[in-house]
């Protein structure tokens, strides 16, 4: 039996740890529409200077590591209540401070943001969680899937990492 | 008020449907601290579902003994043990006793603690001394002693420890678990990082209410129905599901995880309105300084 079993899982961005185990404990992929899991992958942004970085730079990160999440999200649960679904959101990319300032920034809100919608859509039955690690192998995978599933059922706006750096 | 009827509530599954096999944790032993009862058996009880033998420790011996009946009927060994955690010759004691009976001492679940409602002016040097040094002297003996066998057996090992969901912003009306709790997340993620090198992991779980026939809301009077509407998940914790996330993150399957305090509260810790209703200070609410209506 696995924890996924019978689930729809939208997984955004690259991380084959993670499809494997979402696949592994019995979710479907799917590639776009409505689904139970949306887990969005954000890739670690090049680490810069602050003062060597040019505006554009700057705003990919915060674009890739915190706008497009929000609208994402935001979109899965406005599908989910039309749908009169619950539904779980796992948020993952780089720890906040490990990088740039920009990622810095971006990962600063991104962890509120999770503990906003987590409490904000809590009675929709969303959960909303956000992994932030270097971490890229088969404990984050298997970590995603558990905080998807109806296992962390009361895991709700948590930010954590994996390891000892994150 | 009851949970209105189209809010959503996210359920766990069933306790007979733990979320590892049957054999993750064959052949190791669990200590648990304040095992007997409450969260520490859940603990005990989940790492039993995954087929360790388990050590129940606690101060009170009866207890201890209650708790490993009912883990036992699960079908692993048990052995249960009087020990106060605050005092490390005690500490070594159980810990020989535990490896005599079950075998090395593998896995650590440190829970002991104590916790009442009382005003920070009331609190008498023996209540701070009970309360801080059970839970923040006690994980540290028992972490310590454990680290030092795994370590001169060249093995590794994983200890989980139960922290709470207020470490975060302070609990006013209960000052003396407010700093234990954290103390305890605190030398989690640094204990990870002394033990790295030895193969020790070290996490935590900032618990959110998880009642139960021997916390202070499962005692309260009504029982705890009425609490349900107050946590945005709109529920309290089930017991079992704080066990399975604690015995998850020493399982294989969560083999890099270290240094990581994990909430698991419903959003409790997160409640936060602009407007919110007046503040009353412990000593001035109706019903005790937790203020539950």
């Amino acid at each position: 039996m696995g924890w996924l079993d019978g689930r729809t899982a939208r997984l955004v961005g690259h991380c084959p740890a993670i499809a494997t185990a979402l696949t592994a404990q019995g979710a479907t992929l799917v590639a776009d529409g409505d689904c139970d899991v949306l887990i969005h992958v954000a890739p670690p942004p090049p680490v810069q200077l602050a003062h060597e970085q040019s505006h554009a730079e700057w705003r990919a990160t915060l674009d890739a590591g915190l706008d497009q999440r929000f609208l994402l999200a935001k979109d899965f649960a406005a599908a989910r209540r039309a749908a009169g679904k619950g539904g779980t959101v796992v948020f993952v990319g780089a720890p906040e401070q490990a990088l740039g300032a920009d990622q810095a920034a971006a990962g600063g809100a991104l962890g509120n943001l999770t503990k906003t919608l987590g409490v904000e859509w809590a009675r929709d039955g969303i959960r909303v969680n956000t992994v932030q690690t270097e971490a890229d192998d088969a404990t984050l995978g298997n970590l995603v899937a558990y905080l998807a599933s109806d296992y962390a059922a009361y895991v709700t706006g948590a930010v954590m990492g994996v390891g000892l750096d994150d | 008020m009851p949970v209105p009827s189209h809010h959503i509530v996210p359920l766990p599954p069933p306790f007979g449907a733990p979320p590892y096999p049957a054999d993750i944790f064959a052949g190791q032993t669990v200590l648990v601290t304040g095992g007997g009862t409450g969260m520490g058996l859940a603990m005990a009880m989940a790492f039993a579902q995954g087929g360790a033998n388990v050590a129940v420790i606690g101060r009170s011996i009866d207890k201890a003994e209650a708790g490993a009946a009912r883990i036992a009927a699960l079908g692993v060994r048990t052995h249960a043990i009087s020990c106060d955690v605050r005092w490390p010759d005690q500490v070594a004691a159980a810990f020989d006793e535990a490896e005599r009976a079950l075998g090395p001492v593998s896995l650590l679940a440190n829970n002991a603690g104590a916790n009442f409602p009382v005003l920070a002016e009331d609190i008498s040097v023996n209540a701070w001394n009970a309360v801080t040094r059970i839970a923040i002297d006690g994980t540290f003996l028992c972490s310590t002693e454990f680290a030092r066998r795994r370590i001169a057996r060249g093995q590794g090992g994983a200890i989980i420890n139960n922290s709470a969901q207020y470490i975060w912003t302070g609990f006013p009306g209960d000052a003396h678990s407010a700093a234990a709790k954290t103390a305890q997340a605190t030398m989690t993620k640094k204990l990870a990082r002394d033990w790295a090198a030895f193969g020790i992991r070290v996490n935590a779980i900032a618990a959110g209410f998880f009642p139960h026939e021997t916390s202070t809301a499962g005692r309260r009077e009504g029982g705890t129905e009425v609490l349900q509407n107050m946590i945005p998940a709109g529920r309290t914790g089930s017991i079992h599901e704080f066990g399975w996330l604690s015995a998850m993150t020493c399982t294989p399957l969560l083999a890099g995880l270290t240094g990581q305090v994990i909430v698991q509260d419903g959003g409790e810790s997160l409640r936060r309105s602009l407007m919110m209703p007046d503040y009353v200070p412990p000593r001035e609410r109706a019903e005790g300084p937790w203020g539950w209506r």
